[in-house]
């Protein structure tokens, strides 16, 4: 069917979008209906927010507040400047009105779960909001006023990556890439924040994708849906139909419901056929990509001038009575979160931050909401069994058969046991995306991607040492020829010496070096006399 | 309800090596089921005896191995060699044969290699091909009790009426079929004078390649014209029969995905596509037709069962092709052009040596990367 249509494109000049046949990926059960049972949530003022920054290695932390000072809502609070190559800076603003009570150090949900900088910030609960101003006529704003009110507003990925969305814009350049696609796949299980604000606020998201569109300049915007969500593709059309006033301004693509199909380079794939070279950016092969909950952000920013403040999180799990998703401020701690979810402590056996395939665990219940926090799953003791033991590798091959990136985990379980880097790097393992669809299928139960994870920070750690010996030695290199080379000078100054008499005998008669000796030491002396009387007048200055 | 699992990725298929293992014996029962209506109780004393020295066998190594002897039982890869171990003996081998070949398969071609997922060669077919070479005579004789082919067959053939007790009496699967295939395999237990006569008596030979039999036309089809019931035992469909259900044991595979098409159908296709082409009518005596090559021996079971070994094979999907292929030309041209009868094991065997190489150069391309594995020279243009 799919070629069918390619054909019917190349000869009849329409270039339809359609989903593609991707490789590999699995078909776990999704258990999103628990959490879509009841509506979005806005969470309520938590009494203290705990808003990180960033993470203080990786950028310059500049604050705009002190401790004890009160803040407004939407107030900036600190700005994060990115050290890494392509990134700018992102600010963080205040969810609600309040006092700062202190900046330090505490565990944020992100993937990495690591400690970063945060603002404590202590709500007095009157949510007493800064003066802002919307912008609904996006147009006039031009491309490049919609960037910088997007990297005003500081908003990021929302899909998980949190890459500073106006530097995504801006590294599109100025020619615009062919397609914007606006990722609503969705495909790990559990997750449904994504789809829930689809079904309940899709002509705020269409708008977003309008002003992404207009500010990246992308010729194409295609709205990419797994096609088992009926409520949000019925919105989303809705939507889409009561926007067509722009002509044909959007397409939407329903994809078949797989995992992982909304990774960013198996969804380009799917939606546009386009294979994104491995090393390069997508937008280098002329495709943006957005997530939904990116383009509401985009939405709230410009249209409503609200910068990012709040993000929306999915709570599931059997531990939870009432799990939903929650529109939640950031800096909420998570426990605050189960507990309106009216969680069974002691049926918690444990919290996963993120899908169940991604996801990791939780280490901290007072771990805070963060700009990419996507899910938390409290499961609970009947939904975990004991591990099943690690066998032997049986090279069945279930493993390539499910690996979206066509790679060959047996092959490199094989080589990460023996640390063959050569091997590693030719069977690509760092093609690999760490989807866990390996995990998922393994009849032995070996841990996969775990092993994955560890072989490509050795070999990141080897080729840094190999970055750092390199550096030293040819420090040391040349330290070495510049102590030979001072020897040498001497060595050969030495070997002048005795030529030298005659060379003081021939300049003997030449008198002008001893002027400009004098010259220079006569210069000397005014220099000096004039420094005197000006350090001399400057005291006077200050005595008057 | 568990959904979930306790180390990351959170979730799983539930999917385990046992249970693969269990599918696979499953769907060998209509092939064991066929044989053993066909050929009498010897192919059921076979695999009792393999099973037995098998796990006898494996626990043994397992013990010197220091490794958890309950928890590797019970992946039931032992059960599994020693099951095609057994078939692929001829029944009413002598027990020693069968015990020999088994610990062979198990000690030196599983468990010397480090055990379940390193030997790079299938065991059970390890076990066979010693056999092979190191007893010929007693390997390929297809000893089944006389009774089976000569009894009613004769009977019927020479116009005496025999009642239905004495059919009964005559059948392999009757206690005279299961005294003598007893005695076929513990041939000491012989006791008196009438027995081992009898033993010697009841002997017939049947080759697995009935090739003369089958060169004209399939087997089943000249049983139906002639009106003859396809699942009597005196006709000569039973190669024909077992091979389909092993065919059918191989297609639940299929459905249940423990294997994939590639290696299957490589074989067959390759054995057909060979056979198609040496095949000339005028010298079925030589060459044999297509239909014989993948029925009229132990092609589906090669296959579907032994030649889809994960540990041995291929693992690649373009490797598997290749794999394949190698093996069904290798099966062709050992049975038409070498001197085995049949040469599943030794194709199999020469599959298994060249399946790392093909791992390495069969590799499919990766995402994103050209065919040369290096990552796809770009000019920024865009390809839809």
């Amino acid at each position: 069917m799919s070629a069918l249509k390619q054909f019917a494109a190349k000869y009849f000049g329409e270039d339809p979008v359609f989903a593609r046949r991707t490789f590999g990926g699995i078909q776990p059960p999704t258990f999103k209906e628990h959490s879509l049972r009841s509506r979005i949530m806005s969470s309520p003022i938590p009494p203290q927010l705990t808003i990180p920054i960033g993470p203080g290695n990786s950028g310059e932390i500049s604050l705009l507040v002190g401790i004890g000072e009160r803040v407004l809502k939407y107030q900036k609070l600190a700005v994060m400047t990115f050290y890494a190559e392509g990134r700018s800076e992102v600010p963080v603003h205040a969810p609600t009105s309040g006092v700062i009570i202190s900046i330090e150090d505490s565990v944020v949900a992100d993937h990495s779960q690591q400690q970063q900088r945060c603002i404590t910030l202590a709500s007095d609960g009157h949510d007493e909001a800064k003066k802002i101003e919307g912008q609904p006529d996006y147009v006039r704003l031009g491309s490049a006023g919609i960037v910088s009110k997007i990297r005003d507003a500081g908003i990021i990925g929302m899909g998980g990556a949190g890459f500073p969305t106006a530097d995504k814009l801006a590294g599109c350049g100025d020619a615009g890439p062919e397609f914007l696609i606006i990722n609503a796949a969705e495909c790990e299980p559990y997750i449904t924040a994504d789809e829930a604000l689809l079904r309940e606020r899709a002509d705020s998201v269409v708008m977003g994708a309008k002003i992404l569109k207009q500010a990246s300049a992308a010729r194409r915007c295609i709205f990419a849906i797994e096609d088992t969500k009926p409520d949000a593709i019925a919105a989303l059309q809705q939507a889409l139909k009561e926007q067509l006033s722009i002509a044909a301004f959007c397409e939407l693509v329903l994809i078949p419901s797989k995992y992982p199909a909304g990774s960013e380079r198996q969804l380009i794939q799917c939606v546009t056929g386009i294979e994104v070279t491995t090393g390069l950016h997508p937008t280098e092969n002329g495709v943006l990509m957005h997530n939904v909950g990116t383009a509401y952000a985009v939405y709230e920013a410009i249209v409503n001038g609200k910068p990012c403040i709040s993000r929306f999180t999915t709570l599931c799990g059997q531990a939870l009575k009432t799990p939903k998703n929650f529109e939640v401020l950031i800096g909420t701690a998570t426990d605050y979160l189960f507990e309106l979810c009216g969680i069974e402590p002691t049926n918690k056996q444990k919290s996963i931050l993120g899908g169940s395939l991604m996801g990791n665990e939780l280490t901290s219940d007072k771990a805070v909401i963060c700009k990419t926090t996507n899910c938390l799953i409290a499961a609970s003791a009947n939904e975990i069994p004991a591990s099943a033991p690690e066998k032997a590798c049986i090279r069945c091959g279930f493993c390539a058969d499910a690996c979206p990136s066509r790679l060959l985990p047996q092959q490199l379980l094989a080589f990460s046991r023996t640390s063959d880097t050569t091997q590693l790097l030719e069977h690509g393992l760092f093609d690999c995306i760490d989807c866990g669809a390996c995990d998922y299928v393994c009849p032995s139960h070996i841990p996969l991607v775990s092993t994955f994870k560890e072989s490509k920070t050795l070999i990141e750690n080897h080729e840094q040492s190999l970055l750092r010996s390199d550096y030293w030695q040819h420090r040391f290199q040349f330290r070495q020829y510049r102590i030979k080379k001072e020897k040498d000078q001497v060595l050969s100054r030495k070997k002048e010496v005795p030529e030298q008499p005659v060379q003081i005998a021939e300049q003997a008669p030449n008198t002008q070096n001893n002027e400009a000796d004098i010259i220079s030491k006569e210069q000397a002396s005014r220099d000096i006399a004039a420094a005197v009387a000006r350090v001399k007048a400057r005291r006077d200055e200050k005595n008057k | 309800m568990s959904s979930l699992k306790a180390d990351t990725p959170f979730q799983h298929t539930g999917r385990n090596v046992a249970q693969l293992m269990q599918t696979l014996l499953y769907a060998l029962l209509p092939g064991i089921a066929a044989s053993l209506w066909f050929f009498g109780f010897g192919i059921l004393i076979n695999i009792v005896i393999a099973i037995t020295f098998a796990v006898l066998a494996e626990s043994a190594m397992l013990r010197l191995r220091n490794r958890d002897i309950r928890a590797h039982l019970s992946d039931r890869s032992a059960l599994v060699t020693a099951l095609l171990f057994a078939i692929a003996i001829p029944p009413g081998s002598p027990w020693w044969l069968v015990a020999l070949g088994i610990l062979f398969s198990i000690v030196i071609a599983k468990h010397l290699y480090g055990g379940l997922g390193q030997n790079p060669f299938n065991p059970a077919m390890c076990g066979y091909a010693m056999l092979l070479l190191a007893f010929p005579i007693e390997m390929t004789g297809w000893h089944i009790p006389n009774e089976v082919i000569n009894g009613p067959l004769t009977a019927d053939a020479l116009g005496i009426p025999i009642t239905t007790a004495e059919r009964e009496f005559l059948s392999p699967l009757g206690w005279n079929g299961f005294k003598q295939a007893l005695l076929l395999a513990f041939p000491f237990a012989a006791s008196s004078a009438t027995d081992v006569k009898e033993f010697v008596d009841g002997l017939a030979l049947a080759t697995p390649l009935i090739e003369f039999k089958m060169a004209g036309k399939s087997a089943l089809l000249a049983a139906r014209e002639s009106g003859a019931s396809l699942f009597a035992r005196d006709s000569e469909t039973a190669w024909e029969i077992i091979n389909i259900s092993y065919l059918l044991g191989g297609l639940f595979l299929l459905y249940r995905k423990v294997i994939s098409w590639h290696i299957p159908l490589a074989i067959i296709s390759t054995i057909f596509l060979l056979a198609a082409t040496f095949y000339a009518p005028g010298s079925v005596a030589i060459y044999g037709t297509p239909y014989l090559h993948l029925f009229g021996s132990a092609t589906m079971i090669g296959a579907f069962f032994i030649a889809t070994d994960p540990v041995s094979a291929a693992t690649t999907r373009p490797g598997k092709l290749v794999y394949g292929i190698i093996i069904g030309a290798s099966i062709y041209s050992i049975r038409v052009w070498g001197s085995y009868l049949d040469s599943i094991a030794f194709a199999v065997l020469f599959g298994n040596f060249c399946a790392p190489f093909l791992d390495h150069y069969c590799r499919p391309r990766i995402f994103g990367h050209g065919l040369r594995g290096k990552p796809r020279p770009t000019d920024g243009t865009i390809k839809p």
